[in-house]
């Protein structure tokens, strides 16, 4: 009965993306480099960073929970990755649809606040604030969006809606879902903690807000869960816009278009303070949005 | 005796026994004993109800020349269950932080109310326990605060005025009380038409304030939050939990009894029946407004208020979609609701009880202190933010899925906002109590009581087995809603998605195994106590409090300060003043102790007795 | 209130990676994160060793404010007693293994501050450096030299300041306590109260 295919198809998958993942940061961090013409990092810098803490001969813990978040954040990050259809892989996307993967991308979110909130270092639980309110401003846009992808398909199912690309083209070829995109890009950014929306870690005001007291093992951890959800995520969105991928090349081409858009967007933006980031996404992206739902309703 | 009367009055009897006796340990014996009866006559039903041949359990009465009909139907057994579970948790609270015979009397007579309601086949028995549990409910209010007793009370009498004269109508022109017989009537009419539309649309109107104000909808859930707060909090997870959900019974017996007239009526616009529109709309408004509010509390009991309110919303919400699966999705948030809000409030009663604190500002650290309350309120965050597999995220998932099948986009976009608000709001929850700088004051916290403890876990356990199985609750629901969801007990499949969530459970448990040998191959964690954090260098002193408690979401308030300036609780209390005041200009301008004003209006009231006839 | 015991920064168990140990290494040295404690005039040499004339990130150098996932400790500058304390706990609080660069003259033996009443004039005293930039300022090349020597030390295993730290930490509180006085972290702590 247990489908030993499957199961290494979703090992090999766990694997594949959290090294796609830390190249994808790599690939962040040189892209960044190369336009403010440095000439950055090796593009494998950040695996050598996660080595580098999971290496640190000690390791702090300000309690049960404190431990516990990272690996939450971690274990709900792989789960979100195995109900995505990943080009040719199906995994586990039959079990579970666009909402349920909608909401298992965030669930790391609370995992990190967790841990981060139970530290009691006022700059995590201003990182943690800042983060809510971000989710709380993007939560509107970003559904619309969905929304209305999910009415124009017709389905919640990821691999419906890959199939139903496959034969009359891409998401973004939709006038309407073309406003859809726009949405969600926007909101993509949020999504990966960039600018204008790195609100939440702000490195130079709040000191990588959730992350300030986590060091060694538990930033490891942090850190592969940061690849692993780069990983979902593109994949999240290049299969729904960008009509999936039939193999692992097609999809890692297409995953990197969206994050060269996302890093493009990154370094020529400055950041916005959160109530501007608030009353940004319920203007514009909000408006936007609601056009494209009711256009494809 | 009817086993239905047993169940129906056993709280109430209980109640008085234990008012009357009024000895510590009876008293809680008695009152625990009263709530377990209804809950056992309940389980003893379920073959009877669920099984291969349903079949509805009906009991008559006449009192005083009223025929009164009880009976035990698919739904009402649905209701009900959750009713006595949340009492039965109840009760096991009360038992530590209540030490009045008077709260425990209204405790159960709001039971016996909210039972009576949900069991009741038609109008006068339903109209009566409808005001008995408004009644103890508000006596409950009424020992803490009189402000806000008179708040809910005011807004009770006028739901219970509108419920009145919508029954009346329909009495007047049916001329039967029982809700078969209207049930029939009124499908005949939406055919015949004899009833005006604008006297259905009024009868809908006076339905909708009646239900709207037990439910707690936007803009008549003024007395909530007050209401809520002030009373036991161990009561309060069954007022919330329970009471609310007789008005999300009332929306559901108006789809019953009216939904083809109202449909004949009020008419379809764009594929959404008018009538259904409107709660729905109400939902999505009650959904945001109260969930903004919600994170914007500084008060830990106002908190879980306001979002009690919040999550009813979707319970409307759900129903005013008004499919078949939307109905499954509104009746399983009332049971995921009742489930996690009525621990967050065993949770606030344990709170209360151990600090007698109640503002945010106040609490901090305890998660060392009272860990087990502590892993309780984690399962309720979880089932409410609705982090999968949890009892919370299985109705959310139906809600959403049905929401947009139905081609409601706007108000599913309100879901999506309303539950990023709940995240938000319940982690604050989480920070402020349990987390950061313990105040010097909480040093000798302990841990909650056990029948607390054992309250908690009755409804903990709920949140992670239909969290786990919701096809368990699915199935149920199926039998009289025609299978809107197929799958098996782990597997929820709709017409266009899927959930599995006893695979969602297995793969996080898997992910979490891998992170965990990660964890493990690390370094061995060595404990550093809370001040030991990174202050820009700064040494850290537990003798100033570093934690964020106060205005949380100020940045929040900031970018809604143009909404945040209007306030229903406003409105209502100037409209309280100007009633007042023309009360004051009536009294100032003819009772103003004259007496021969007073001859005057004899006179004048004679002269027109007199033009009339009558003299 | 938790009493900071004297022992509580360096009686913890170091985890040695028999396996990977020599992967750590390679990783430890192609990956440094800086905590830049910028307190002299040396922090304005960070600019262009960051952007693109000298650009450290090719070498995996990285600014980083969290001093828990930090490695490498500049300290730029003088040191004055009121840093300094900062200066310490801040080392305490970043995870071993950890480095600590002195960046110009004043850190060796007070550089132009050499007779000022309020400046520490050997940095070396109070925690141990790993490698120490002469200069008034270091030109950035020098510090992009300093930074080699140190990825070489690390290497080589020579880096081993934090080890230094643990077996002479009686030593180093001592002198810590000579300057500042007994139980200064509470009565610094404190300080603070009347001013919030």
């Amino acid at each position: 009965m247990f489908d030993w295919k499957l199961a290494l198809e979703a090992i090999g998958m766990v694997i594949y993306a959290t090294f796609m993942g830390f190249i994808f940061m790599g690939i962040e961090r040189k892209a960044m480099a190369r336009i403010q013409r440095r000439i950055g990092p090796p593009i494998y810098q950040p695996i050598i960073d996660t080595l580098k803490l999971l290496g640190k001969k000690e390791s702090v813990s300000h309690g049960l929970i404190y431990d516990f978040g990272p690996v939450f954040a971690l274990g709900a990050s792989i789960t979100a990755l195995l109900f995505i259809p990943i080009a040719n892989f199906q995994l586990f996307s039959s079990n579970a649809d666009l909402i349920v993967v909608a909401y298992l991308l965030e669930v790391p979110m609370l995992g990190i606040m967790l841990g981060a909130m139970s530290s009691g270092n006022p700059y995590s639980a201003l990182g943690v604030q800042r983060g809510l309110l971000t989710m709380v401003a993007m939560q509107l846009p970003y559904g619309l969006a969905l929304i209305a992808l999910i009415q124009h398909w017709g389905t919640f199912k990821l691999s419906n809606i890959v199939a139903l690309q496959q034969v009359h083209g891409w998401s973004i070829t939709v006038p309407a879902l073309l406003l859809a995109f726009i949405v969600f890009d926007i909101v993509f950014q949020a999504l990966l903690g960039l600018e204008p929306f790195d609100i939440v870690s702000a490195p130079a005001e709040i000191s990588m807000g959730p992350m300030v007291e986590y060091g060694g093992k538990h930033a490891a951890l942090l850190f592969t869960q940061h690849a692993v959800q780069l990983f979902a995520e593109t994949a999240f969105f290049a299969v729904l816009f960008l009509g999936g991928a039939s193999n692992l090349l097609e999809l890692l081409v297409k995953q990197i278009a969206v994050l060269f858009i996302a890093i493009f967007v990154a370094s020529i933006y400055p950041r916005f303070t959160i109530d501007q980031a608030a009353k940004f996404f319920w203007k514009w992206p909000t408006i936007i949005g609601i056009i494209a739902v009711l256009l494809t309703m | 005796m009817n086993e239905l009367m047993i169940m129906l009055f056993a709280p109430l009897v209980a109640g008085f026994i234990a008012w009357a006796l009024d000895v510590r340990g009876i008293r809680e014996a008695v009152g625990v004993l009263g709530t377990l009866v209804p809950l056992g006559v309940l389980a003893k039903y379920y073959s009877t109800i669920a099984g291969s041949n349903p079949e509805v359990v009906t009991q008559t009465i006449t009192v005083g020349g009223f025929k009164l009909i009880f009976q035990l139907n698919t739904i009402s057994w649905y209701f009900a269950t959750i009713a006595s579970l949340i009492g039965v948790a109840m009760a096991f609270g009360m038992v530590s932080t209540s030490r009045s015979s008077y709260e425990w009397l209204f405790a159960l007579m709001s039971y016996t109310g909210v039972l009576g309601v949900f069991l009741s086949g038609d109008f006068v028995g339903f109209f009566l326990f409808w005001e008995l549990m408004t009644f103890a409910s508000f006596m409950m209010v009424l020992k803490r605060s009189r402000h806000e007793s008179l708040k809910y009370f005011v807004l009770s009498v006028i739901g219970a005025y509108a419920m009145l004269i919508a029954i009346g109508i329909l009495y007047a022109k049916i001329g039967a009380l029982d809700f078969g017989t209207i049930r029939q009537a009124l499908y005949m009419d939406a055919m015949l038409g004899s009833i005006s539309k604008s006297l259905t649309a009024l009868v809908f109107l006076l339905f909708l304030t009646a239900f709207g104000v037990k439910a707690g909808a936007v803009p008549l859930h003024v007395w909530a939050p007050g209401a809520y707060s002030e009373v036991d909090q161990s009561y309060t997870a069954f007022f919330s939990g329970a009471l609310s959900k007789a008005g999300a019974y009332g929306f559901l017996l108006l789809y019953i009894l009216m939904g083809a007239k109202l449909v004949a009526a009020l008419g379809i616009w764009h594929n959404h029946m008018v009538f259904s529109y409107i709660i729905a709309w109400l939902g999505a408004i009650t959904v945001v407004v109260a969930g903004f509010l919600a994170v914007l509390q500084e008060d830990i009991r106002k908190l879980f208020a306001y979002s009690s309110v919040s999550q009813v919303g979707y319970i409307l919400l759900g129903l005013g979609i008004g499919t078949p699966l939307g109905f499954t999705g509104a009746l399983f948030h009332v049971l995921s609701h009742a489930v996690f809000k009525g621990l967050f409030w065993l949770v606030v009663a344990a709170l209360v009880l151990r600090t007698g604190k109640t503002r945010f500002e106040d609490f901090g650290g305890l998660a060392e202190k009272m860990p087990i309350t502590f892993a309780m309120s984690l399962i309720a965050v979880l089932s409410l933010a609705g982090i999968p597999p949890m009892a919370g995220f299985a109705s959310k998932w139906l809600i959403y899925e049905a929401a947009i099948s139905a081609h409601m986009p706007l108000v599913a976009g309100a879901i999506f906002l309303g539950s990023a608000l709940a995240f938000a709001y319940v982690v604050r929850f989480l920070y402020a109590v349990w987390f950061g700088q313990r105040p010097s004051d909480l040093e000798d916290v302990k841990e909650a009581p056990l029948p607390l403890l054992i309250g908690m876990a009755i409804l903990a356990i709920p949140n992670i087995v239909f969290g786990v199985a919701p096809g368990l609750v699915t199935e149920y629901l199926g039998k009289f809603l025609g299978n809107p969801v197929g799958g098996n007990y782990y597997k929820l499949v709709t017409p266009t998605g899927t959930y599995n969530a006893l695979l969602v459970a297995v793969l996080l448990v898997f992910g979490l195994a891998i992170a965990g040998l990660i964890f493990i191959y690390g370094a061995k964690t060595r404990r550093i106590p809370v001040t030991n954090t990174y202050q820009s260098g700064n040494p850290v002193t537990e003798d100033y409090n570093l934690s964020m408690r106060r205005n949380f979401y100020r940045p929040l308030a900031e970018a809604l300060d143009f909404w945040l300036k209007y306030s229903w609780d406003r409105f209502y209390e100037r409209l309280a003043g100007i009633a007042e005041d023309f009360a004051d200009f009536l009294r100032e301008g003819f009772y103003n102790g004259n007496v021969q004003s007073y001859a005057w209006y004899l006179a004048v009231v004679l002269l027109i007795l007199a033009l009339w006839g009558v003299l | 209130m938790s009493e900071r015991k004297n022992d509580e920064f360096i009686s913890y168990e170091l985890k040695e990676f028999k396996l990977f140990e020599p992967l750590f290494r390679w990783a430890r040295k192609k990956s440094l994160w800086i905590v830049a404690f910028c307190t002299g005039c040396g922090g304005i040499e960070m600019p262009p060793l960051a952007t693109a004339r000298y650009d450290f990130e090719r070498f995996g150098i990285m600014p980083n404010p969290a001093p828990r996932m930090g490695d490498l400790f500049l300290i730029t500058g003088y040191v004055t007693p009121k840093t300094l304390k900062r200066i310490i706990i801040t080392y305490e609080m970043m995870q071993d293994p950890k480095y600590v660069l002195a960046h110009g003259s004043c850190p060796i033996n007070g550089g132009v501050y050499w007779d000022s009443y309020n400046v520490v004039k050997q940095l070396d005293k109070y925690i141990p450096i790993d490698v120490a930039i002469a200069g008034c300022m270091p030109r950035a090349e020098a510090v992009m030299q300093g930074i080699m020597d140190i990825i070489r030390k690390i290497e080589n295993g020579e880096a081993d300041g934090w080890k230094r730290y643990r077996e002479n930490y009686e030593w180093y509180r001592k002198n810590q306590d000579e300057l500042f006085g007994e139980g200064w972290r509470e009565k610094d702590a404190k300080r603070w109260l009347a001013w919030l």
